[in-house]
C-alpha cells in the first residue's frame, strides 16, 4: 500500500513510517502542511495519516482542503487529544477514523487495513461467507457447515463485523467502537467475554478455528490455511 | 402571598414609594392652597360687609333712619346686594330680612330668602352697628359662596390626588416592566452562560445609564473570565500536549524495543511491563482531561433526547457476560420512556463506570442490578449491589478524585469522579444510598431543574 503520514513530530513520523515500511508499506512523509497538501493532492495514496495538531494549520483545515479537490483518499486522523468532542469534529472534517496518541503500533495497522479495504458503501454484501460458515445479513440467519447457529443480536454484529473484516486484524478498540459503540476504554473484559462465547458456539466441535486470537493486536476470523 | 413579578422589582417599589410621597405633598400643598383661598375669601368678605356697613351708615348721618331705610331697600334691589337688616329701639324690624343679631361680628343662620332657593339653612356672616339714635344696622353676607369655593377646591385636589396616584402607578409599572426586561435579558445571558454558552454577552443599549453601566461592567468582567478560561484551557491542553507527546514517544520507543529484543531474552517481559505502566500513567492522564472537559460543558451544545432506556439496555447486554464470569450476576429494572437529554457517549460511559465500580468491589455471588424509572421531571436511574457497601461518612468522598475505600486495590479512582462530572454536565444529582446491605448509587434526572 501507498500511505502518506502528514505529521509535524519527527518521533512519530518516523516510529510510524518505519514501522509501516517494515510491514512492506510504501510511505511519504510530509513533515508540514505545504509539502502535506502539495503530496495529498499531486499524487495517489491508499491511506493518508494526518496529525490534528500541526503547526500552522490544524489538520482539520488540511483535510478538508484535501477533500475540497475532490481526493477521496481515506483519512486517519492522529491526535495527542484524548478530547470527546475530537472524534466527532474529526469525522465531521472528512476524517475515516481516528486514533487518539499513543497508541500501540498494531491498533495503528489494524485501522489501516480497515480502511484501505473498506469497500465502497454502494457494494456492501447480504451475504458473507468465510469458510463454511456463512452469514446472511438480511434474514439474521448464521450457519457453520449448514448447521444454523443461533446468536444474540450483539453476538450477531461482532460476527459480522469480523467476517467483513476476515483476514484482517481487528483490534479491541475497533471492536468496541464499532459493535458496541463505545466510544471509551471500559476496564472490563467485555470484548474477550464476548469473543470467547461466540467461540464456544461458532468454533467449538468443529474441525478448524476461524476466529483467531492475534497475540498483543485482536483479532482475525479467517479461513484455515 | 403572590405578588406579579412585576409589582415585586425594585423599580417598582422605588416608584411606588416616589409616587406615596408625591401624593403626600400633593394633599400638603392642596391643604395650603385650601388654607389661604378660604383666608382671603372671608377677608374680601369681611372688607365687602365692613364697606357696605360704613356707606349706609353714611346715609343715615346725612338723611337719618327714612333716608338709610330707603337706601337699604334699594341697594336690596341692586345687583351685588348683600343681606341687611335695620332695627328701631323697640326691636322692631325697620327694613331688610336679615334675623336679629347681636351688635359686633356674629354667624346667624337664615332661611331661605327667596323662593326657589333649595337649601333652606344659610350660615350668615353678620355686622351689626348701634347708630347713634340707637337704630341697629345689620349688614351680612351669605357664606355660602366661600363653601361653593372651599368645595370646589376639595373636588380639584381629591381628583389631583386620585390622577397623581393613578399616573404614578401606571408610570411604575411601565419603567418597572422596562427594568425587569433588561433584569431578565442579563438573567438569561448568565443562565446561557452557566449553560456553558461562554460567548453569550449581556445587551448593552448605550445609554449611559446605571443598568447599562451595570452591564458593560458584567461584561467586562465575563471577558476577562473567558479570557482566564482560554488561557486554563490552553495550558492544560498545552500540558497535555506536552506531557503526552514525550509519554506516547516513551511508549513508542518500548514498542520498537519490544519488537526489535531477542526472543526469551527476559528483556521482553520487561518491556512489557513498562508499556503496561505507561499506559497507566496515560489512562489517568486521560482521565483527568477528559473529566476537566466534561466540566468545561461545552458538550452541552450537543445534548439530543435519548432514551435511557436503550442506553442501560446495551451496558446490561455488553456487561452481563463479563459480570457473570465473574461469579456476579447483573440485571436490569429498565422501565420504558425514560427520556431525557443529554449526550450518549457520555450516559453510557457514567452508567459503564457504576457497573465496574459495582462489579469491582464486590465478591463473587453478587447480585447487580441496574435500575431505571421515569419520573415526572425526568428519570431516575440506579446501580445497587449486595456486596459489602461503603461507610456511610465515605458516602461523600466516593466521588471525588483519587479517593479509593482501599489503597491497596489497584485502579486509579477516577472513575466515579467522571460519573460525578458527567451528572453535573446532566444537571443530575447523584444520591449514594445505603442497600441494606450493599452500595446504591442513585443518578436523579430533572430533579434539579423542575
Amino acid at each position: 500500500m501507498k500511505i502518506l503520514i502528514i505529521e509535524d513530530d519527527a518521533a512519530t513520523a518516523a516510529y510510524v513510517a518505519n514501522g509501516l515500511k517494515q510491514v512492506g508499506h510504501r510511505v511519504d512523509h510530509a513533515p508540514d502542511v505545504r509539502d502535506g497538501l502539495v503530496l495529498a493532492v499531486g499524487q495517489t495514496y491508499d491511506v493518508m495519516i494526518v496529525d490534528r495538531m500541526l503547526a500552522g494549520l490544524d489538520g482539520l483545515g488540511i483535510v478538508k482542503t484535501i477533500r475540497s479537490t475532490g481526493v477521496k483518499t481515506p483519512v486517519l486522523f492522529l491526535t495527542a487529544l484524548g478530547g470527546i468532542e475530537e472524534r466527532v469534529a474529526g469525522l465531521e472534517a472528512g476524517g475515516d477514523d481516528y486514533l487518539v496518541k499513543p497508541f500501540a503500533f498494531s491498533e495503528l495497522l489494524a485501522r489501516i487495513d480497515a480502511l484501505a479495504r473498506r469497500p465502497p458503501m454502494a457494494t456492501v454484501e447480504t451475504v458473507l461467507r468465510v469458510a463454511d460458515l456463512q452469514m446472511d445479513v438480511v434474514k439474521r440467519t448464521v450457519t457453520r457447515a449448514g448447521r444454523r447457529i443461533e446468536l444474540q443480536p450483539r453476538e450477531f454484529r461482532l460476527l459480522e463485523y469480523l467476517m467483513r473484516n476476515a483476514g484482517r486484524v481487528v483490534t479491541r478498540t475497533m471492536l468496541l467502537e464499532n459493535v458496541w459503540e463505545f466510544h471509551f476504554d471500559p476496564k472490563t473484559n467485555i470484548v474477550e467475554t464476548h469473543i470467547s462465547r461466540l467461540r464456544a458456539k461458532v468454533d467449538r466441535g468443529q474441525g478448524a478455528e476461524l476466529i483467531q486470537t492475534v497475540r498483543g493486536s485482536g483479532y482475525m476470523l479467517r479461513a484455515p490455511a | 402571598m403572590h405578588l406579579p413579578r412585576v409589582l415585586r422589582t425594585a423599580s417598582f417599589r422605588l416608584a411606588a414609594t416616589y409616587t406615596c410621597l408625591f401624593a403626600g405633598s400633593v394633599a400638603v400643598l392642596g391643604a395650603f392652597v385650601l388654607w389661604t383661598t378660604r383666608s382671603a375669601l372671608e377677608q374680601q368678605m369681611t372688607s365687602r360687609i365692613e364697606a357696605e356697613a360704613a356707606l349706609l351708615e353714611a346715609e343715615f348721618r346725612s338723611g337719618g333712619v327714612d333716608r338709610l331705610v330707603a337706601a337699604v331697600h334699594e341697594r336690596s334691589r341692586g345687583a351685588h346686594a348683600l343681606d341687611y337688616r335695620v332695627q328701631d329701639l323697640g326691636g322692631r324690624q325697620v327694613a331688610g330680612d336679615l334675623p336679629a343679631a347681636e351688635t359686633g361680628w356674629s354667624e346667624v343662620s337664615t332661611t331661605g330668602r327667596s323662593p326657589g332657593e333649595t337649601d333652606d339653612s344659610e350660615r350668615v356672616r353678620v355686622l351689626a352697628r348701634r347708630l347713634p339714635d340707637g337704630t341697629l344696622l345689620a349688614v351680612g353676607e351669605d357664606t355660602g359662596r366661600i363653601e361653593e369655593a372651599t368645595e370646589a377646591i376639595f373636588f380639584a385636589l381629591w381628583w389631583a390626588l386620585g390622577l397623581t396616584l393613578a399616573l404614578g402607578i401606571a408610570g411604575g409599572l411601565v419603567l418597572s416592566s422596562g427594568f425587569l426586561r433588561r433584569v431578565d435579558g442579563i438573567a438569561r445571558t448568565a443562565e446561557a452562560i452557566v449553560d456553558g454558552d461562554f460567548e453569550k454577552r449581556i445587551p448593552e443599549r448605550g445609554t449611559q445609564d446605571d443598568l447599562d453601566r451595570l452591564a458593560r461592567t458584567l461584561n467586562r468582567m465575563l471577558d476577562r473570565i473567558g479570557e482566564l478560561m482560554i488561557g486554563m484551557r490552553q495550558v492544560s491542553n498545552a500540558a497535555a500536549h506536552e506531557l503526552r507527546t514525550p509519554l506516547a514517544r516513551l511508549r513508542q520507543q518500548l514498542e520498537t524495543a519490544l519488537a526489535e529484543s531477542q526472543p526469551a531474552s527476559g528483556v521482553e517481559s520487561a518491556l512489557q511491563r513498562a508499556i503496561a505502566e505507561t499506559d497507566g500513567i496515560l489512562d489517568t492522564f486521560t482521565a483527568l482531561l477528559r473529566i476537566a472537559q466534561i466540566e468545561a460543558g461545552t458538550r452541552r451544545a450537543g445534548f439530543r433526547l435519548i432514551d435511557l432506556g436503550n442506553v442501560a439496555d446495551a451496558i446490561i447486554e455488553a456487561f452481563a457476560a463479563p459480570v457473570e464470569d465473574q461469579g456476579k450476576t447483573l440485571v436490569g429494572s429498565i422501565a420504558a420512556g425514560a427520556r431525557i437529554r443529554g449526550d450518549r457517549d457520555l450516559l453510557t460511559q457514567l452508567l459503564a463506570n457504576l457497573v465496574e465500580n459495582a462489579s469491582r468491589h464486590t465478591p463473587p455471588g453478587t447480585h447487580i442490578e441496574v435500575g431505571l424509572i421515569a419520573t415526572p421531571t425526568g428519570a431516575s436511574l440506579w446501580v445497587a449491589d449486595d456486596g459489602p457497601g461503603v461507610p456511610a461518612e465515605e458516602h461523600e468522598r466516593i466521588f471525588d478524585r483519587f479517593h479509593r475505600l482501599d489503597r491497596a486495590r489497584e485502579g486509579v479512582g477516577l472513575g466515579l469522579s467522571l460519573v460525578k462530572a458527567i451528572a453535573d454536565l446532566h444537571g443530575a444529582q447523584l444520591r449514594v444510598e445505603d442497600n441494606r446491605p450493599g452500595l446504591r448509587v442513585c443518578v436523579e434526572f430533572g430533579g434539579a431543574h423542575s
